[in-house]
């Protein structure tokens, strides 16, 4: 019964390896893009403010399935040729951008106003008030979500795999397909996805607890 | 400029009547799924906090592998796996299964979250006047809890809804297939995404409206 799995791990883990370099790029990549966007939404440009608000709100209300078919078919019809994995980490990262800049954006609007002002008062710029005042006070709270964040993006790698990017779920398919062994074969995958996010979560969940100040 | 607009409003307008049909099929699905996980992550509740460790210890094993692991996988689980026992349900039926299944172990986290965040003082509190658990619970502790839970439970009807798409990839006729299907059988090109995105962001700003609207008005009645 578990011969299937064991025949067939070293396929599985190869597609594991390009799960996992797909999510290191994906989650670093969304991240920094995520941080710089969600810093400018609290900045002083009202345009600015504008643009990143209504590209938070419009990825985040829509599935990432269809933002990775988005970029699937929207480079080569804006004339680019790139492979599969370009296309759907491209939009990943877009997609997981908007989610870091929202709980970017609302962890430095939770410092409270008075630590800015007192900053300015001090004769403190801007820039300095960001890095020295803000931005630490910010960390604090957003580390938890970011991970949570980190998580939902390792996971919906797996969904490259409907758009044909070669990955540990499309191994897996294909070993099914080959030897009807879909309980062994998507089980063993499970367990795979479990030890790459478990720690993780984990991670996050340590965390907040650290967060939480008794009553 | 003129011209690329007045193509894409021709396309669009020839695939209208699909790309409704395969919205209401995904409403239909979030619809059917909704439920579902909401009492299931009920369901779940009583056995993970339960004190007994042989009770909520595998409970906690089910709901971190849920949550731990992508629905997509889950999904071709069910959908291929139920076959090899000699169960054939539909498409459908898989889909909304795994989406049930999913966010139902969310949501029994969620709801934990709920009635631990209300102060173990209001516990105390209550049964030190002589009420039991029981009605501790149905008459301190869910009143508050049900406050906090209406924001994260808003939330995750939105990420279900969003989460349907992911029925395409067993074949499901809902809006994300329409559109592949229209892509790769008729001339249509990428807009059709863009058209498929805005009904996806209209489904989900509805939702998010709507779960605010009842937290405004569970909020003015305490």
């Amino acid at each position: 019964m578990i011969n299937v799995l064991v025949t067939n791990l070293p396929y599985l883990l190869r597609g594991a390896l390009v799960t996992l370099w797909l999510a290191l790029a994906v989650v670093s990549l969304g991240t920094l893009l995520g941080t710089g966007l969600g810093i400018l939404a609290t900045g002083g440009s009202r345009v600015l403010r504008a643009v990143v608000t209504v590209y938070i709100f419009a990825l985040r209300g829509i599935p990432v399935l269809v933002v990775m078919f988005l970029g699937y078919y929207a480079f080569p019809a804006l004339g680019v040729r790139v492979n599969a994995y370009v296309a759907v980490g491209v939009a990943q990262i877009v997609y997981v951008g908007a989610f870091t800049a929202e709980i970017v954006r609302s962890a430095i609007l939770s410092v409270h106003p008075g630590q800015a002002a007192a900053a300015r008062s001090l004769g403190m710029r801007r820039g300095a008030i960001l890095r020295a005042v803000l931005l630490p006070q910010a960390r604090r709270i957003a580390v938890a979500p970011l991970l949570n964040n980190a998580l939902t993006a390792v996971k919906q790698t797996s969904y490259a795999s409907v758009v044909g990017a070669w990955e540990l779920t499309y191994a897996a398919r294909e070993i099914v397909e080959r030897t009807l062994a879909s309980f062994q074969i998507f089980l063993g995958v499970m367990a795979i996805y479990f030890i790459i996010c478990y720690p993780l979560s984990l991670l996050a969940r340590w965390y907040e607890k650290r967060l939480v100040v008794p009553h | 400029m003129t011209d690329y607009l007045a193509q894409t409003a021709v396309l669009l307008a020839a695939l209208w009547p699909k790309l409704v049909a395969g919205f209401l099929i995904t409403v239909e699905i979030a619809t059917a799924a909704a439920p579902l996980a909401l009492v299931f992550g009920l369901v779940l509740l009583a056995p993970r906090m339960d004190r007994r460790v042989f009770i909520s210890g595998p409970t906690v094993a089910f709901v971190e592998l849920m949550r731990n692991t992508p629905l997509l996988v889950q999904i071709y689980l069910i959908y291929f796996g139920l076959p090899v026992l000699g169960f054939f349900p539909s498409e459908f039926a898989c889909g909304v299964a795994g989406i049930a299944l999913q966010h139902g172990a969310f949501l029994v986290e969620t709801y934990r979250g709920a009635i631990e965040s209300v102060s173990v003082r209001q516990w105390d509190a209550a049964r030190a006047i002589g009420m039991s658990r029981l009605a501790a619970l149905r008459h301190v502790i869910l009143p508050q809890a049900a406050m906090k839970i209406l924001g994260p439970l808003g939330n995750q009807l939105i990420v279900l809804a969003k989460d349907t798409s992911l029925v395409s990839a067993i074949g499901v006729m809902e809006l994300t297939m329409t559109g592949k299907l229209a892509i790769e059988r008729s001339a249509a090109s990428a807009e059709v995404f863009v058209a498929i995105a805005l009904f996806y962001l209209a489904l989900t700003t509805v939702i998010g409206g709507v779960m605010r609207a009842l937290e405004y008005r569970v909020a003015g009645r305490f």
